[in-house]
């Protein structure tokens, strides 16, 4: 018996499976490329499927994203989106949200104003687009209208009560209550399978019967993201229509259900848009030659080997494995791209864990060119088939500058476009 | 505000394990005590060590006098403690390039301290512990053991909750001493989280804050305590590296030593004199020490996961014009009567180890025990000191085989990594030392393995506080500030320890706490807030 | 089922480093608990895979040696797929499974492997080789008296060097031989080469399951010698799961000589429909039944990969019409094991598997199909019997039913597994 092997040949090969990546394949596909996507499961599932821009600038909390990008753009010329118009930014994040609604996932479309999303603390965070599930939640919040929040025994990290408390300054007119979830009694549950549960109509229908006789005059109700995996916002209106109350959705720790969400939307529907998705195998090595690059990934049973025009890397960080780290040194494993870093981890994180400067290894990373191309320290690209988009990319700190999903889809957009221009 | 007052017949300060065996010792003669402690229990030099149960071994060529010590007092808590001890044996090995000499004389030493040593060949010493390297000059196995410091601590107090009135207070730090006629009428101090002021009248007042002694001696006027600060730090493994007790068998230094804590191992130490006693933090340059000197003994640390670092700080007694190094200086205890300071209700036990702990809560029970007028002789010699339903939940692994054992599939566990259930902080809650007061997560934190596993309370901080919302025990919005206290204060021990496996773990906290929980963008006015 | 006294207890931190590979093993783990969350068999007896790394962690050695969960889990490596670092559960699973006491074990699976061990036939269902051939020959007489048009069909059995050597799992042989005509006819339809080995034929392997690595070794030799002694190009496993994956993982595993290639039959279904020697269509599905399909955890996840669940819903859409496929979600190589396989039906936990199953009730009623295709044994007495205990109005059919159907070669006594709506529908023309 001999190991399989099998040859794929694309233009566009996209190396990771995060937002960064499935964005990439979106513009791709939009640009009439022929991609092909790989990379093991990665750090989707932690998101709160809130889609930022930037929401935090000069330390400061920034309602209007658009300005606060002029004054990146000014503050942190290296900063990857600084690269980048707010047209070209707004087309990006335009094309992404229109993609997942378009795939079943409603999306608010961004707007001129960051939004505050609500968070499970009873705290809100700046985004921009947010699950359509979810934008209740933040109308009834401004309006302080009568809200009854609901959570459920045995779901773990996701309190009812702790958000009224946190809320209840301002806004009195939040009430919390414990629920039973259908058929789940005494025992853990996870709102996966919650969520996989309320994709049946029987068990939206027995929820909505408990959640009745509950209102007590409520015209809205917040649970935690549980309102299915596949069709959220069917399933929303159903049950608002069963209930007789807005129904929104609030995020909750990982494993959570917004960003299993995204990754099976994409993984059920790429295949049929024509991109080529092995969303198990890891890249192993990528050998560039004269007229692409061949990528080596290991099924269980075969080896394949992509033939690509173009690559795009878009790894993400330590959690996915984009990055690794040993006691002394920051490394790219895939590539062994250079990273410009300092002697030492004595510079990686700051005394205060919450200082509000962030920690400096957050913006180490891959540096790249105005083309987004990888480059060598002196600048040279390290390969002219080579791209990178996402959370790699050097000087950014996307989680304290609330602007993860902002700066993967608009860098992703921005490499698939400078690679759509070379395979011209 | 007015004062809250507090009576007793002894009034002990620091909750560690002195201050916690003097309030036993002198609850089972029959006297009341409260005790205080500015922060919780065993947040000094108790609470930052390795939790080695001496053998006396490590003391046994420098100071036979402290391993004769270790080695009778070891014996005394491996009889009346076993509940809090892993009798796990040790060994001493030296490897390539140590001092051979010093390795030949070992077994010498051992024997004029009483020690049993026994005498290994490489082959048996790699037996019992595989990863030693195989270039072994010599090896030695003793009998070692480990001790949970926060258990013994905790049911130290327990048990003197409940032989009589004695009481405990966290986060009541002394702040004066009203004395008058050459005596102590009343502390005055402090509570820390409320801001009142806690009036506490006492006939007899025992400074037992270990490397605080010598400020709170001069609180009293007492001027005879006179301390050397030695900071010493050590690295906390995922799992645990080797079966016992190994040590490097030379001149005690930096990376020598590597101690069970029943799933960890704790790796440590080093020595370092410091001017001050607080805000000690372990610092990057003496993690690569420890665990360089500590892979030339066992290679398997350049491969291990590291979750945190820690530091404590030795009170050394500093005897007149004698060393100013931490690790040279004697490891002995000394007991302060104060009479010549003018006081005749006030002592200070200070210096010493956490094995001679009994030994010295003895000495000073005594002197108290005869000021007070009391006959009772000290009991902690020979009475057992029983286990407490709501103590035992610092042991690694004891809340995980517990809540599998019960098998209540309604028992939701709240921290996974230490598999601490609902039920383990429920008892907490109720009936712990402290809980009279108000428990946080911190606190429960302290008698539990909560925050304790590879995700450092990444997970757990945001578990156990909404269940914490979810009893009522929090009803404000201080419930996440607490949570945001406790999230910064593990990142002190993390942060010297984050690479390789735990920098995933440590990019995927910072997505819970800021990307989440919004942490960096709250502040401690409003609660959290974003807007 | 209760935990066994007697079985050896593993120290499961040296079993990770021993079987897992560096970077993926326990001390990878950030805990986030996406494995957790996305396995059917979290919650049942306390356990769930994140438990079990953490457990090992903690040194429960003899509670992780003892679980009954290791029969719960069905290896189906849902978790390694989701988990970011790649920790693969069911391999610790597996070493605990070997280690308890062959006594302790479920009997059903332990009984199945035996009686696999006793002839060279390796049927779980004890079938020896020649009754085998026996069953086989009267089966097929029957079909050429019966069925003019099959008349001169043939089966033919230890064929040296035919192209292809097909495996037949024993429950069509033991209980249902008219089961095994479908299969016949589509082969005979595309005119392939084919032969069934009287030696190793069975496709079924439960001395993995048993966690006995030695008598899954066995197993696996048993077959190879066979096939390889037939001198056939292509070994094809019928539509079964997990005895393709123990064939060609034992191959690797045990280092085994094999001189063929291992195929699954999905595979080779696409292909010739491809080809157009097989031409089925959807014009008998004229009430616009609604169909979905299980990929198999052993075909799909842990073998071939989604070039499988391509070729599946290729057939599949062919067969029933694009627009009456619906799939479950999540499917493909992040579907849910539905809790057949690993031994679970035989394992005597039915009120475990059941609740295992009850995610996967709940994806097929949320398709709302009235079918649901399977191309493995196992799968299909599972969704059958979830389907039956929690009231889904929901068929659970072979793929050869179907394409014989659309052929227009389906008899009359081979429809068992259709509803009544499909029992009169394309029947062969009488002569």
């Amino acid at each position: 018996m001999k190991r399989g092997h099998r040859r794929i040949e694309t233009q566009l090969a996209v190396i990771g499976t995060g937002i960064a990546g499935f964005a990439a394949s979106i513009f791709a596909l939009k640009r009439g490329l022929d991609v092909a996507q790989f990379g093991h499961s990665g750090a989707m599932a932690y998101t709160t499927g809130y889609l930022d821009l930037l929401g935090v600038h000069g330390q400061r909390i920034r309602q209007d994203p658009w300005a606060a990008l002029d004054e990146l753009r000014r503050d942190e010329p290296q900063h990857p989106m600084s690269k980048l118009s707010n047209p070209t930014i707004r087309t990006a994040f335009d094309g992404f949200t229109d993609a997942l609604c378009d795939m079943g996932i409603g999306y608010t479309k961004a707007g001129e104003q960051n939004l505050s999303g609500l968070l499970p603390n009873g705290v809100a965070k700046p985004t921009l687009s947010v699950p359509k599930t979810m934008l209740p939640g933040i109308a009834a919040r401004e309006a302080g209208a009568r809200t009854l929040v609901l959570d459920f025994d045995g779901l773990q990290g996701f309190s009812a009560k702790a958000f009224e408390v946190n809320f209840a300054e301002r806004w009195p007119a939040l009430k919390s209550a414990r629920l039973t979830f259908p058929d789940m009694e005494n025992r853990q549950v996870f709102p996966e399978v919650l969520a996989r549960s309320l994709e049946n109509r029987a068990t939206q229908e027995a929820l909505a019967g408990l959640i009745r006789p509950l209102l007590n005059g409520a015209e809205y109700v917040g649970v935690p993201a549980i309102l299915g995996m596949h069709a959220p916002d069917e399933i929303r209106a159903r049950m608002e229509h069963a209930i007789g109350a807005t129904l929104f959705e609030i995020p909750t720790i990982p494993p959570a259900v917004p960003g299993i969400r995204l990754r099976e939307c994409f993984e059920r529907a790429f295949p049929d848009m024509g991109v080529k998705l092995e969303p198990q195998l890891k890249v192993s090595n990528v050998e560039f030659g004269r007229s692409g690059a061949t990528l080596f990934l290991h099924g269980p049973m075969e080896d394949l080997e992509i033939e690509a025009s173009a690559v795009l890397l878009a790894t993400g960080r330590f959690l996915s494995g984009g990055l690794k780290s040993d006691q002394h040194r920051l490394s790219e494993p895939l590539l062994d791209l250079p990273i410009l870093q300092p002697d030492g981890r004595q510079e990686w994180f700051r005394h205060e864990y919450l200082d509000p400067r962030g920690h400096p290894i957050n913006r180490l990373g891959i540096e790249v060119d105005s083309a987004f191309r990888p480059v060598m320290p002196d600048g040279d690209p390290v390969n002219e088939r080579l791209f990178a988009a996402g959370a790699i990319l050097a000087h950014q700190d996307w989680v304290r500058q609330r602007s993860g999903a902002g700066l993967a889809i608009a860098t992703a957009y921005a490499a698939t476009e400078a690679a759509a221009a070379m395979l011209a | 505000m007015p004062a809250r007052t507090y009576e007793a017949d002894v009034l002990i300060i620091g909750g560690g394990a002195t201050g916690s065996g003097v309030m036993r010792d002198l609850a089972l003669r029959g006297i009341t005590c409260l005790l205080i402690d500015r922060k919780d229990l065993n947040a000094g030099a108790s609470g930052g060590n390795h939790g080695l149960l001496h053998s006396g071994g490590r003391y046994a060529t420098a100071d036979a006098e402290t391993a004769a010590e270790c080695r009778r007092e070891g014996d005394i808590l491996k009889w009346l403690a076993p509940e809090c001890i892993d009798d796990c044996g040790g060994l001493f090995v030296a490897v390539e390039g140590d001092d051979e000499e010093f390795a030949g004389a070992f077994p010498e030493h051992c024997r004029v301290a009483g020690i049993p040593c026994e005498p290994l060949t490489a082959a048996e010493a790699r037996e019992r512990e595989p990863d030693l390297p195989e270039a072994i000059m010599a090896a030695y196995a003793v009998p070692d053991a480990t001790i949970d410091p926060f258990r013994i601590v905790l049911e130290n107090v327990g048990h003197a909750q409940r032989l009589n009135d004695s009481a405990y207070l966290p986060h009541t730090e002394i702040e004066e001493f009203e004395i008058s006629d050459g005596e102590i009428r009343k502390a005055v101090c402090r509570d820390r989280r409320s801001g009142e002021r806690v009036e506490i009248r006492a006939r007899q007042f025992v400074n037992a804050s270990g490397a605080w002694a010598e400020k709170v001696a001069r609180l009293a006027g007492c001027r005879d305590v006179s301390l050397l600060y030695s900071k010493g730090t050590l690295l906390i493994s995922n799992t645990r590296v080797t079966n016992g007790v190994v040590n490097r068998l030379r001149l005690p230094d930096d990376g020598d030593i590597l101690v069970p804590g029943g799933t960890v191992s704790l790796l440590g130490t080093s020595s370092v004199t410091v001017e001050d006693p607080d805000g000690i933090a372990p610092t990057i340059p003496e993690v690569d020490r420890i665990l360089a000197e500590g892979a030339a003994m066992l290679p398997v640390l350049n491969e291990t996961r590291f979750v945190r670092a820690f530091s404590g700080v030795r009170p050394l007694l500093k005897a007149a014009g004698s060393e100013t190094d931490g690790r040279k200086a004697n490891r002995g205890f000394a007991l302060f009567d104060h009479e010549d300071q003018g006081l005749v209700n006030f002592a200070t036990v200070a210096g010493g180890k956490f094995t001679t702990f009994r030994l010295m809560a003895e000495k000073m029970g005594d002197l108290i025990a005869r000021r007070l007028g009391s006959a009772e002789p000290c009991r902690t010699a020979r009475e057992p000191l029983p286990s407490g339903e709501a103590l035992r939940w610092t042991e690694p692994g004891a809340a995980a085989r517990d809540w599998f054992r019960r098998a209540d599939p309604a028992d939701m566990i709240l921290c996974e990594c230490e598999m601490v259930a609902r039920s383990a902080v429920d008892t907490i809650i109720a009936d712990a030392p402290g809980a009279e007061d108000h428990m946080s997560l911190k606190a429960i934190a302290l008698r539990s393995r909560i925050g304790k596993g590879a995700c450092q309370g990444a997970f757990c901080s945001m578990r156990v506080t909404s269940y914490l919302y979810d009893r009522g025990v929090y009803d404000s919005p201080d419930g996440l500030r607490l949570m945001r206290d406790f999230v910064k204060e593990r990142y002190k021990g993390v942060r010297p320890v984050l690479w390789g496996a735990q920098m995933p773990q440590a990019e995927l906290a910072e997505i819970l706490h800021c990307g989440l929980a919004g942490m960096d963008l709250a502040t401690d006015a409003d609660g959290g807030d974003a807007k | 089922m209760s935990a066994h006294p007697r079985g050896d207890t593993l120290d499961f931190l040296k079993v990770a480093k021993d079987l897992l590979p560096a970077g993926a093993s326990y001390d990878a783990c950030v805990g986030c608990g996406i494995c957790a969350s996305g396995c059917p068999a979290s919650g049942l007896h306390g356990m769930d895979p994140r438990r079990f790394i953490n457990m090992a962690m903690l040194g429960m050695n003899k509670e992780l040696s003892t679980t009954p969960w290791v029969w719960a889990c069905t290896q189906c490596k849902r978790c390694a797929y989701l988990c970011p670092m790649g920790i693969d559960v069911s391999q610790l699973v597996g070493a605990a499974r070997g280690a308890w006491a062959t006594e302790d074990k479920p009997s059903g699976i332990v009984r199945s492997c035996a009686a696999q061990r006793l002839d060279e036939s390796t049927s779980a269902m004890g079938i020896m080789s020649e009754d085998f051939v026996e069953i086989v020959e009267e089966t097929l007489e029957e079909i050429q008296e019966n069925q003019p048009r099959f008349a001169d069909l043939k089966v033919p059995i230890d064929k040296k060097g035919a192209k292809f050597v097909i495996n037949q799992n024993s429950r069509e042989p033991a209980v249902e031989p008219e089961e095994m005509a479908p299969l016949w006819k589509i082969l005979d339809y595309v005119g392939a080469d084919w032969t069934y080995s009287s030696k190793g034929w069975a496709a079924e392997n439960f001395c993995m399951f048993t966690g006995d690595l030695d008598a899954w070794k066995e197993m696996v030799e048993t077959r190879v010698d066979a096939i390889n002694a037939l001198e056939c190009e292509t070994w094809i496993n019928t539509e079964c799961g997990h005895s393709f994956f123990t064939l060609w993982q034992g191959i690797e595993k045990f280092g085994l000589e094999a001189n063929f290639e291992a195929e699954s039959l999905v595979t080779y279904y696409a292909q010739w429909i491809r080809e157009g020697r097989l031409p089925v269509n959807s014009d008998w599905n004229t009430n616009n039944l609604k169909f979905t399909v299980q990929d198999p955890c052993q075909l799909v996840r842990k073998s071939i990969g989604d070039k499988a669940a391509d070729d599946l819903r290729f057939v599949v859409k062919t067969l029933v019409g694009e627009e009456n496929f619906i799939d479950m979600q999540p499917c493909r190589s992040a579907n849910y094991c539905c809790g057949g396989g690993g031994g679970f039906l035989q394992a005597g936990m039915s009120k475990e598997r059941r609740a295992y199953g009850k995610r996967k009730f709940d994806q097929i009623i949320a398709t709302e199909a009235d079918y649901v295709l399977t191309p493995c044994h196992n799968c299909h007495s599972q969704i059958d019997d979830v389907g039956e205990y929690f009231g889904g109005a929901y068929t659970v059919t072979h793929l050869w039913t179907l394409i014989c159907l659309s052929l227009g070669i389906l008899g009359p006594d081979e429809r068992k597994y259709l509803g009544p709506d499909l029992a009169d529908i394309n029947l062969p023309d009488e002569e």
